[in-house]
């Protein structure tokens, strides 16, 4: 019966949110059944589509993943951007400048990434934990210091030397430390993947930590009163976050993108949340959401193909998801 | 005499409670006076219906003998009354001046206003009622008692006939309290009536010329002149018959033993959130009896029950746990020793509203199902949180299902479950069968008293005297964040009420 | 020109629209509510007046329907906040996507334009002065640039010298208070909310029509984002507030120069770091601040 309620809480604002679309697409003459089928065919049906999805979900299921341990410790930590950007730093500096085979390679650059995202995340946790500071304003600025940060890293330290002019981008990464080819999506990848989400969720439900996270969350004032180290779990939700986040980063650097680029993914933090909400904060969920807007964004890309439909059509959707999903008179009203 | 106010057959209710029981009252212009009342006896409540905040089920009001809506503090302010309420209207972020202009019925500026002017304005009003402050003072950095002096400017600003002060001395210090009832007789000696709720008794005698008493939502007492009256009629009336009429009470409360269980020794404690800190406190806590904590509610009763559980850390002073030291131990190292709480608010505190039974029995304990490293078994967690659901007689489908499904008196069985199990050496339990119905309220009874019995010492924190008196061994009151006297059987409600409001 | 004369427009022009954008976020988190959506009403605005400017031949039409855009969106959000009681956060980042994704579209769907498209109008520059000496400058700005110390001096008075601005304030300090005055708070979030709306239209405009004559998609670039910052590190006041824009936009002009003439390999991005790691600073000071007061 909860879980029913919280269900159709979630599923509500997105099946709203394609309504409000769907009029708006067909008030601006746009051809709703070639719109539809462009989109299942450039998500799922197409050739290497869902392929496509699962390039698209891969870094939107890391940063919720590490979004859901903060929501479930209810910290406002909006900081998987950054956390990711950092994380793909630290993992581009091993990839380029660690000399070494590939075997050890790849994976310290991989766990190096995890390791900056944490370091990213934790900065924040410590001084709203220690010293009572806003953690959205400290993480949307902490956002901005990463881009910033990484702008600097592409284009002086690890500059592309390859490439004139100012560049944004750091070289090529070794192809023996890529985890995926072009297409952005490899079978190591999905098993990593699908083991990070499995971990997930083995921390978020089968782990005290994890347990006694959610109860922190919830019931605050209980916690304290019996016994449980409220700052501590906090802390640890942060940590976890930027983990994931950074993990999301170093998979985008020997995965698709192979390199360090600024500014390729600007607004994947934000849209991770949105998935972390509609997902409920539980891992499943999130997985389902998570293919939802990767498929979105794989169809965007397709679309233009078949159809003129704008790839902006996209954000609005998400947009009015992210404005109703956390209403609470809708959910009362869905909920009876 | 005139009549200031009158209010007739006033009835309110909240929910299933009932706070007030049509209540009629006529107030005479020219007087200070006083509304007495326990906790939860509805003076409160009285006072907000009288302002205008609250709006009764049924009634009707009459201020300076002209008949007014009720549940509107706009006509209440038109008409000639204002209140003062315990929790100030003044924006504690705002400098004095901005703060009255902003929360006085009385404008002194315009929608755009000149802030030379409008302080100025408010400087000489200051100034008239003997407050020499600059009106660009921060009212966060001013001692409570001046910001109470401007609440009163504030209030009286719009030229109020009838002023409410809604407990005023209850965060005032004594010298402060004394400047208060000056200032208030001063008030009077000008024409303005004055309605003051109060719980202490010493503070009545002194200050007001009648006294009107609450209990349980019912008027009690007629306003009456207390030159005519004694404190001991006023505590009576107050506190009421009380009926040692519990079911479970001791046949002769004896101690069982003299083992101390748990010891104060002189704990202060700091204010917290507006609740006073502890001043002082010692006692011992027995093995095999319940010690009940009497008091006003507010006087310390937060502040021990957090001291004790380990929230609040004592600033001087020490308590153990059989003759060890709790200084150093954290809460959860308290409870594995067997210091157990069930706290005041079973909504928050006992218990996550949004949280499984399973979890909120538990999670606590969630390194006891421990199967591979740190993975834990759930499913081992639900079914045991099963088997001590039922063992309480908890009413539940699965325990999956929220706190919130449950009734109340189901979740606060459940949260018994929890603190009553295991390691059990000292208890203590803050109004655990407040909003409980007969039989939950007797299922705590019996639950404190099986535990006593079988050795451990019971600390009851209740502003309920009949339950007090039913089940405690011995009766401490608490009075301002200190123990105004440990009492033993026979308990007579006299003696504790006079403690309670510093009759003695 | 000289390089100073030039400094000193490029950080007017990169300020303006971050100092009204920033002011008027203020009366927003001045009433509790902390508004991401800034970002998304500017990019509105700048659309709005491109759209309409372009369409009707005149600025001021353009200046009217960006505002009436941005006061529906904030009525939108008030009703979503206030009334259906959701995320203030996450429903102002929802309403900076809905914007994103809402002027590509229509520029899209009503010009055809895909990434960007050019205006037909600008704002006038009020001052012909000179085209060279010291004061040659003054010919570059905008007529907003020039009314914004007006429009700062307006906030000002609203927020420290008018009963609204009290109410505001009382709400989203204490909101105990302003019901215990009888203030309906909620009808004095929806008035914060118009005005936050009013400047982040005015703000759109001189970004679309002012120094550039053009939309483009996403075009504010997180400058939103940027004035709230800018609100917390000016510590609420109205003057500090737009001293705290100027001075990221002096940030954006020294950047700029840096680029052109510095030698000293100094990175630009580090000086553009500075307004926020100073709000990360001014904040967990202020929250330690709080936190002392609190328990003490």
């Amino acid at each position: 019966m909860d879980f029913m309620h919280r269900a159709l809480s979630a599923i509500f604002p997105v099946i709203a949110a394609f309504i409000l679309a769907a009029a708006l697409f067909a008030l601006t003459g746009y051809d709703l059944y070639e719109v539809t089928a462009g989109v299942i065919e450039g998500a799922i049906t197409g050739y290497g589509s869902f392929w496509s999805t699962l390039r698209w979900a891969m870094p939107l299921l890391l940063i919720a993943l590490g979004v859901m341990f903060a929501l479930r410790a209810a910290e406002f930590n909006i900081g998987g951007q950054g956390q990711m950007m950092i994380g793909g730093l630290g993992c581009v500096a091993v990839a380029l400048l660690v000399p070494g085979p590939a075997w050890l390679v790849m994976p310290l650059a991989v766990l190096t990434g995890m390791l900056f995202g944490t370091l990213w995340s934790l900065l924040p946790g410590i001084l709203k934990i220690r010293y009572g500071a806003d953690e959205v304003i400290l993480t949307l600025m902490l956002n901005f210091i990463a881009v910033l940060f990484v702008s600097w890293v592409t284009t002086g330290p690890l500059k592309d030397p390859a490439v004139r002019g100012e560049s944004a981008s750091t070289p090529k990464v070794d192809e023996a430390l890529r985890l995926s080819g072009g297409d952005g999506m490899s079978w190591a990848l999905l098993i990593m993947l699908v083991v990070a989400a499995l971990v997930a969720w083995l921390i978020a439900e089968r782990t005290k930590t994890g347990l006694q996270m959610r109860f922190v969350g919830e019931a605050e004032k209980a916690a304290r009163w019996q016994g449980i180290n409220v700052d501590r779990l906090k802390l640890i939700s942060y940590a976890l976050a930027g983990l994931f986040a950074g993990l999301a980063g170093a998979f985008e650097v020997l995965g698709p993108n192979g390199r360090l680029v600024t500014g390729a993914t600007p607004t994947i933090g934000f849209t991770a949340i949105v998935v972390t909400i509609v997902g409920l904060s539980r891992v499943p969920g999130i997985v389902f959401a998570a293919l939802l807007f990767g498929g979105l964004q794989a169809a965007v890309l397709f679309l233009p193909i078949v159809s003129d439909l704008p790839s902006s059509g996209l954000k609005i959707l998400e947009g009015i998801i992210a404005i109703l999903v956390t209403a609470e008179l809708i959910r009362r009203r869905r909920a009876g | 005499m005139a009549i200031a106010l009158e209010c007739k057959d006033v009835d309110v209710r909240f929910g299933a409670v009932h706070a007030l029981k049509n209540v009629s009252l006529k107030l005479e212009t020219g007087k200070i006076h006083a509304l007495l009342g326990q906790n939860g006896a509805g003076k409160s409540t009285i006072a907000r219906v009288m302002s205008g905040v609250l709006t009764p089920q049924n009634g009707t009001l009459k201020i300076m003998s002209k008949p007014v809506v009720t549940g509107s503090a706009a006509q209440a302010q038109a008409a000639g009354l204002d209140i003062v309420h315990q929790r100030f209207a003044l924006p504690p972020t705002f400098q004095v001046g901005e703060a009255l202009e902003f929360a006085s019925a009385r404008k002194m500026g315009g929608v755009v206003f000149s802030k030379a002017k409008t302080d100025s304005a408010w400087a000489a009003r200051l100034k008239e009622a003997g407050i020499d402050i600059d009106p660009k003072a921060k009212l966060a950095d001013l001692p409570v008692e001046t910001i109470q002096s401007i609440e009163i400017v504030r209030a009286l600003a719009n030229d109020a006939d009838v002023l409410i002060l809604d407990e005023p001395t209850a965060l005032l210090s004594p010298s402060a309290i004394q400047d208060l009832f000056n200032n208030l007789r001063d008030l009077r000696d000008r024409g303005v009536t004055l309605i003051v709720v109060l719980h202490k008794l010493k503070e009545v005698m002194e200050i007001a010329d009648t006294v009107s008493i609450l209990r349980q939502g019912a008027l009690v007492m007629e306003p009456t002149p207390t030159s005519e009256l004694t404190a001991e009629d006023i505590s009576k009336t107050m506190i009421g018959e009380v009926v040692a009429a519990a079911p479970l009470a001791h046949a002769a409360p004896t101690l069982a033993s003299k083992d101390v269980v748990c010891a104060f020794s002189a704990v202060h404690s700091p204010t917290k959130g507006g609740e006073i800190g502890l001043r002082d406190v010692s006692f011992e806590l027995h093995a095999g009896e319940v010690l009940g904590v009497a008091g006003i509610e507010g006087n310390g009763q937060r502040a021990l029950a957090e001291v004790f559980a380990g929230l609040t850390q004592p600033t001087q002073g020490d308590l153990s746990l059989n003759g060890a030291s709790l200084e150093k131990c954290s809460i959860a190292e308290r409870r594995t020793l067997g210091l157990r709480a069930v706290p005041f608010d079973r909504m928050t505190e006992g218990a996550g509203l949004t949280v499984s039974l399973w979890e909120n029995t538990m999670t606590w304990i969630a390194d006891r199902f421990r199967r591979f490293g740190p993975i834990v078994s759930t499913a081992k967690m639900q079914t045991d949180a099963a088997t001590l659901l039922d063992s309480y007689g908890v009413v539940y489908n699965t325990p999956t299902q929220d706190g919130q499904s449950l009734s109340g008196g189901n979740l606060q069985r459940a949260i018994l479950a929890r603190e009553l199990t295991g390691t059990v050496k000292a208890v203590l339990a803050a109004q655990p069968t407040r909003g409980l119905d007969f039989n939950s309220t007797n299922f705590v009874w019996q639950e404190l008293n099986r535990v006593r019995s079988d050795g451990a010492g019971v600390i009851l924190i209740s502003s309920d005297l009949d339950e007090l008196f039913g089940i405690c061994d011995r009766i401490m009151v608490m009075r301002g964040g200190a123990v105004a006297g440990v009492l033993e059987p026979e308990f007579s409600a006299v003696q504790i009420g006079a403690a309670m409001v510093g009759a003695t | 020109m000289d390089f100073l004369d030039q400094f000193t427009i490029t950080t007017l022009r990169a300020s303006t629209p971050i100092i009204l954008a920033a002011v008027a976020g203020l009366f927003s988190i001045r009433a509790g509510i902390f508004h991401l959506g800034i970002e998304g009403l500017m990019l509105a605005g700048a659309f709005a007046a491109v759209a309409a400017g372009t369409a009707s031949g005149s600025v001021w039409i353009g200046l009217l329907v960006a505002i009436a855009v941005c006061l529906i969106l904030s009525v939108l959000y008030w009703v979503v906040i206030d009334r259906l009681k959701a995320d203030a956060v996450i429903a102002g980042l929802g309403l900076t996507a809905l914007c994103v994704g809402g002027t590509a579209f229509a520029m899209q769907v009503i010009f055809g334009r895909r990434g960007q498209m050019g205006s037909e109008v600008r704002l006038p520059r009020p001052v012909t002065g000179p085209q060279e000496g010291i004061l040659g400058y003054v010919s570059e700005l905008t007529i907003i640039t020039w009314a914004t110390p007006i429009l700062i001096l307006l906030a000002w008075i609203v927020l420290r010298r008018s009963r609204l601005g009290l109410q505001i304030a009382a709400v989203g300090d204490y909101p105990y208070g302003a019901e215990a005055s009888g203030v309906n708070q909620s009808m004095v979030r929806l008035k914060a909310l118009l005005i936050t709306g009013f400047g982040c239209a005015i703000a759109g405009t001189q970004l679309a029509v002012g120094d550039v004559a053009g939309f483009s998609e996403n075009m504010t670039n997180g400058r939103g984002f940027f004035a709230l910052a800018a609100v917390l590190f000016g510590g609420f006041s109205a003057v500090y507030t737009a001293l705290a824009g100027l001075f990221f936009g002096f940030a954006d002009a020294f950047g700029i120069a840096m680029q052109l003439f510095d030698q000293s390999g100094l990175p630009t991005q580090f000086v553009l770091m500075a307004p926020f790691v100073l709000t990360i600073i001014i904040v967990t000071i202020s929250g330690a601040v709080k936190k002392k007061r609190g328990t003490s």
